[in-house]
């Protein structure tokens, strides 16, 4: 009988492991003491890598509205700047084109950096675009993994995959290690981004004003955002010539990664794609007169995000598709069976239109945060130097064990307003009555009217009936519980990362707070910047003021109405802890024991066997879009198999004539690519290309080329 | 007996037509099987069997815009080992199998509003010697339904006519709504519903003594509430998916038809509950 209930236990053991979240302890690889060596002159490298993965995972960043992925527009990247002086000091920040931060990705990329390149945990900087367009199942929280995306669940292939490539990338940077002369600048720009939570933002104590230089013609969400593009610009030593010529730049601009609507299937760099390759090709062609430019640029541009929290792009409302509703469905429910429910979705063709809508604003703001970039870029030409001073200072807070000392909630809990979706996309929950009459909160400003408790306003999920326990029992535990802070000291300017969003004042009180700290210290910095979504993820940080208001950004401040003073304390004790050519006590950086979700196999694996050879299969031209049935690679390949970056694209559009031009190719807006067959492993893909006038084109893949396709060009709607 | 053997066929037949003959390109073809076991088996609010039941189903249809065509048969199994005495279609000591139906319809949806016309043939294979229902008590009935999709509320009017053995009408309105919709697969449906029986025409008539009848006065026969969660899994709209359900139901009898519980016995309030899977193949695309 002992036996059997053993192996009863055994068996329920196993099952729980097996539905549960899975769990993880992640130690810290610190940096090894640095050596110094005086005769080093300020040095910069940079690199990229492709972290496009295949069709299959799901794009995270919108909850439910997120879907699978089917293929992509603009590859993902992460791009690397490495910084490195006589000191011995090197810092590595990278920029990749990822929905949220991960101090789970962040360490496993340490340990591979901190003892090869002398990198870790505390020199390592992994900042997001926040693109809702990226893949999920890499985060360090089950909440992100499991609800982040319609594709639920945490793999760790994909967080393997992106270490990996990340890691080799640093390493790439290390190796490019050249001698450098930099340049900080900001330049303002308006009119392309806008405040979604205005009224969350008008409480603040003194209300906010517009800066004085903002156009009197804009609407107060787009004069009371703070518009400035900072850039530091780095130009490399060339050995060849022994000349400096541009390399590439690194710039902080609040602006949220959401120019694609919810409802899309293609992985997708988003604005800040075409920002970034905007400049990359200007510094390619422009100043260093590449005429051989490649596939991807030489250049780099790190085009990281600021305090967005609530800031979203100008894209216009019907660029939002609608939501999903909560229906019958009558699916052959006779007289004796019962309906089914569903959510939803709506038609194709309203998809089509949002998704076009989303496609224009995302080239418009694009482009013209490109030309602004370059432009900043062009200006600080004559203001590079060879110096720049180096210094950084790196915490990791657990939240929960330390709460009490740290001000803040024990507990996290989600608001109510938080499922609402922002004010400006709402989720499909949103104003949802309990039988059309019992609000139960889901809605901007829901409050939780007698403010008691800890998180004071937020009202939680069912709290006017069950108090905090649905939330510690099902919310809670889901949650965050470590945030990893980083001040990075680059010369003229203190940057303090956060694992967070920080709304556009409350970023500006930690800058205010950071300088202060600097002065009284006499550090010689000119300017406090916040850079967000780094190393980790704990959503939303506003002012108390807003948190009143429970706007989205409130509801989502998991850890209650202190954080941000717990923020900005944080973040000035490592202005005061800035150091140089040292390593930290490892007491600053504890083990992370995360919770990560339901494990799943949600990154297609690669197919064994020869690889498929690419086939053909038709094409055809409708108005200005070029369209082609192609076989190319297996199912699970990622975009550059090996993680290196591609020389030359997979698919190509080139023109009929006897040069055969290349006119595109799968690193373009117009160009879209969609899996619409894996069976066997093997992948057929659908090719849109929207960039056809009337003449005749050809697809290219690899050296094979497709017969001659004809189009007549211009819209549909045009003939 | 022969006449119901050549239904079914026919049933079966027009099931075959529907899924491999009649689909145009444009038509969208689903299947679906249901299997469900519940504690008691209530129709129009009359009890036919108190104790568990089975009831596999299954189902075929084509949808060609707003217009579907549908059809599908379910069996009604008797679980328990019926005593004497006791509700039942089977009757006591007799087999599992108490009744067949066959139904076919046709749905033509307009904006929120779906409109229902379609025909049911029952065929019970009781022992009425046993106190089942036999072959005696096959029947007809045409019915139409307007049914309106909303947010919150999914009101629906029924009516039915037996044009076989009762000849009369009899009314349901019925409603639903959502109490929880999760958003995340698998998808959790939670939703409540409640019904209303109204009979005009399917009770005795004093004027032709021996008329069969369904229930005991014209008038409200029941007034019903229930609850229901789904769980679903699957690839999605139009491909097919996985349901797994479980409900219960609570009546409020006031027909002496409905409150009947067995020999000597009625119940005013019954309360039963029931589970089920369903499997659906095909089906509907996103249409909204």
């Amino acid at each position: 009988m002992k036996w059997a209930l053993r192996a009863l236990a055994a068996a329920a053991a196993a099952v729980a492991a097996a539905c549960g979240p899975a769990r993880l302890q992640l130690p810290a690889a610190l940096s090894p003491v640095p050596r110094p060596d005086a005769a080093t002159p300020l040095q910069a490298g940079f690199a990229r890598v492709d972290i496009t993965p295949p069709p299959g995972v799901g794009l995270a960043g919108n909850g439910p509205e997120s879907g699978r992925a089917r293929g992509y527009r603009l590859r993902l990247y992460a791009r690397v700047l490495v910084l490195a002086d006589g000191g011995g000091n090197r810092l590595a920040i990278v920029v990749a084109d990822l929905p949220l931060g991960s101090a789970l990705l962040q360490r496993r990329v340490a340990a591979v950096t901190a003892p090869r390149d002398g990198i870790g945990v505390d020199r390592l900087v992994i900042a997001v675009t926040h693109t809702h367009a990226g893949p999920g199942h890499y985060f360090d929280a089950t909440a992100y993994n499991d609800q982040g995306s319609s594709v639920v669940g945490y793999d760790p292939v994909m967080v393997d995959s992106l270490a990996a490539r990340i890691a080799r990338a640093v390493h790439a940077a290390v190796a490019d290690l050249r001698p450098a002369r930099v340049a900080w600048g900001s330049r303002r720009v308006w009119g392309y981004t806008r405040i979604r939570s205005l009224p969350a933002m008008l409480r603040n104590i003194p209300p906010p004003t517009a800066a004085a230089d903002a156009p009197p013609g804009l609407f107060p969400e787009y004069r009371l955002v703070d518009p400035e593009l900072s850039m530091l610009r780095v130009d490399q030593l060339d050995p060849a010539d022994g000349r400096y010529h541009p390399g590439g730049a690194f710039s902080i601009f609040a602006m949220h990664g959401t120019g694609n609507s919810p409802v899309n299937d293609l992985l997708d760099a988003d604005i800040h794609g075409i920002v970034e390759r905007r400049l990359e090709r200007h510094i390619d062609r422009d100043l260093n007169q590449r005429g051989d430019t490649p596939f991807v640029p030489r250049a780099f541009y790190l085009f990281a995000n600021g305090a967005e929290g609530d800031v979203s792009p100008a894209w216009p409302p019907q660029s939002r598709c609608s939501v999903p509703e909560l229906t019958v469905l009558h699916v052959l429910d006779g007289p004796f069976t019962r309906p089914q429910w569903t959510w939803r979705s709506p038609t194709a063709a309203r998809v089509a239109a949002c998704q076009h809508a989303a496609r224009q604003a995302i080239e418009w703001i694009g482009a013209a945060l490109g030309d602004s970039a370059v432009r900043l870029f062009d200006a600080l030409g004559d203001a590079v130097s060879d110096r720049m001073e180096l210094a950084r200072a790196f915490v990791t807070v657990p939240l929960r064990d330390s709460a009490l000392a740290l001000g803040i909630c024990p507990t996290p809990a989600l608001g109510m307003s938080a499922l609402a979706g922002a004010d400006d996309s709402h989720s499909r929950v949103e104003g949802w009555k309990l039988l059309g009459v019992f609000d139960v909160g889901l809605e901007q400003g829901s409050n939780n009217s007698s403010g008691s408790g800890c998180h004071g306003q937020k009202r939680t999920m069912l709290q006017q009936l069950f108090g905090d326990l649905p939330n510690r029992m099902l919310v809670a535990g889901q949650l965050p519980a470590y945030a990893q802070f980083t001040v990075l000291r680059l010369g003229s300017r203190l940057i303090g990362t956060l694992p967070a969003e920080a709304t556009t004042t409350a970023g500006r009180e930690m800058r205010s707070r950071m300088l202060a700290a600097a002065s009284a210290r006499g550090l010689p910095v000119t300017a406090a910047l916040i850079l967000g979504l780094t190393n980790g993820y704990m959503e939303y940080i506003t002012t108390p003021e807003e948190y009143t208001a429970q706007y989205y950004e409130g509801g989502s401040m998991l850890y209650g109405p202190g954080e941000a003073a717990m923020v900005s304390r944080t973040l000035v004790r490592l202005v005061t802890q800035l150091s140089g050519g040292d390593s930290l006590p490892s007491a600053r950086v504890p083990p992370l024991r995360l919770e990560v979700g339901t494990r799943r196999k949600i990154v297609p694996r690669r197919r064994s066997g020869p690889e498929p050879v690419p086939a053909f299969l038709k094409a055809w031209c409708s108005g200005d879009t070029l369209y082609a049935r192609l076989r190319l690679g297996s199912v699970g390949d990622w975009a550059v198999p090996t993680g290196d970056v591609s020389p030359q694209p997979r698919v190509a559009i080139v023109g009929d004539g006897a040069d055969r031009p290349v006119l595109s190719w799968d690193d373009d807006p117009l160009f879209e690519l969609r899996l619409e067959d894996g069976r066997h492993g093997i992948a057929t893909w659908e090719l849109r290309w929207s960039g056809a006038v009337r003449g005749r084109y050809r697809v290219r893949v690899g050296d094979r080329e497709s017969d001659a396709i004809a189009c007549q060009g211009g819209r549909l709607s045009d003939n | 007996m022969q006449a119901d053997a050549l239904g079914e066929r026919v049933v079966w037949s027009g099931l075959a037509y529907l899924l491999v003959v009649l689909p145009p390109a444009a038509a969208q073809v689903a299947a679906r099987f249901d299997v469900s076991t519940s504690t008691r088996y209530v129709w129009h609010g009359i009890s036919r069997a108190a104790g568990a039941t089975a009831q596999p189903s299954l189902a075929a249809g084509l949808r060609v815009g707003r217009l579907s065509v549908e059809g599908g048969a379910v069996r009604h199994y008797e679980l328990d080992r019926v005593t004497a005495g006791e509700i039942s279609e089977i009757g006591a000591g007799a087999g599992h199998r108490g009744e067949d139906d066959l139904w076919g319809r046709a749905a033509l949806e307009v904006g929120p509003a779906r409109l229902d016309g379609g025909v049911v043939r029952y065929l019970f294979h009781g022992d009425s010697t046993r106190g089942g229902l036999g072959a005696g008590r096959n029947t007809t009935e045409l019915y139409a339904a307007l049914s309106i999709s909303g947010t919150y509320f999914n009101p629906s009017l029924e009516a039915w006519w037996d044009v076989d053995r009762v000849h009369g009408a009899y009314l349901r309105a019925a409603v639903s709504g959502p109490l929880l919709g999760w958003p995340f697969p698998p998808y959790v449906f939670t939703f409540f519903d409640g019904d209303i029986g109204l009979n005009l025409g399917q009770g005795p008539d004093v004027s032709r003594p021996g008329k069969p009848a369904n229930f005991a006065d014209r008038g409200i026969t029941h007034v019903g509430i229930g609850a229901e969660m789904q769980l679903r899994g699957g690839p999605g709209p139009g491909a097919g998916s996985l349901t797994f359900s479980v409900g219960f139901r609570s009546q409020i009898n006031i027909d002496d038809a409905t409150r009947f519980n067995g020999l000597g016995k009625t119940n005013d309030i019954v309360v039963w509950a029931w589970t089920g899977v369903t499997l659906v193949l095909g089906g509907e695309r996103q249409s909204r």
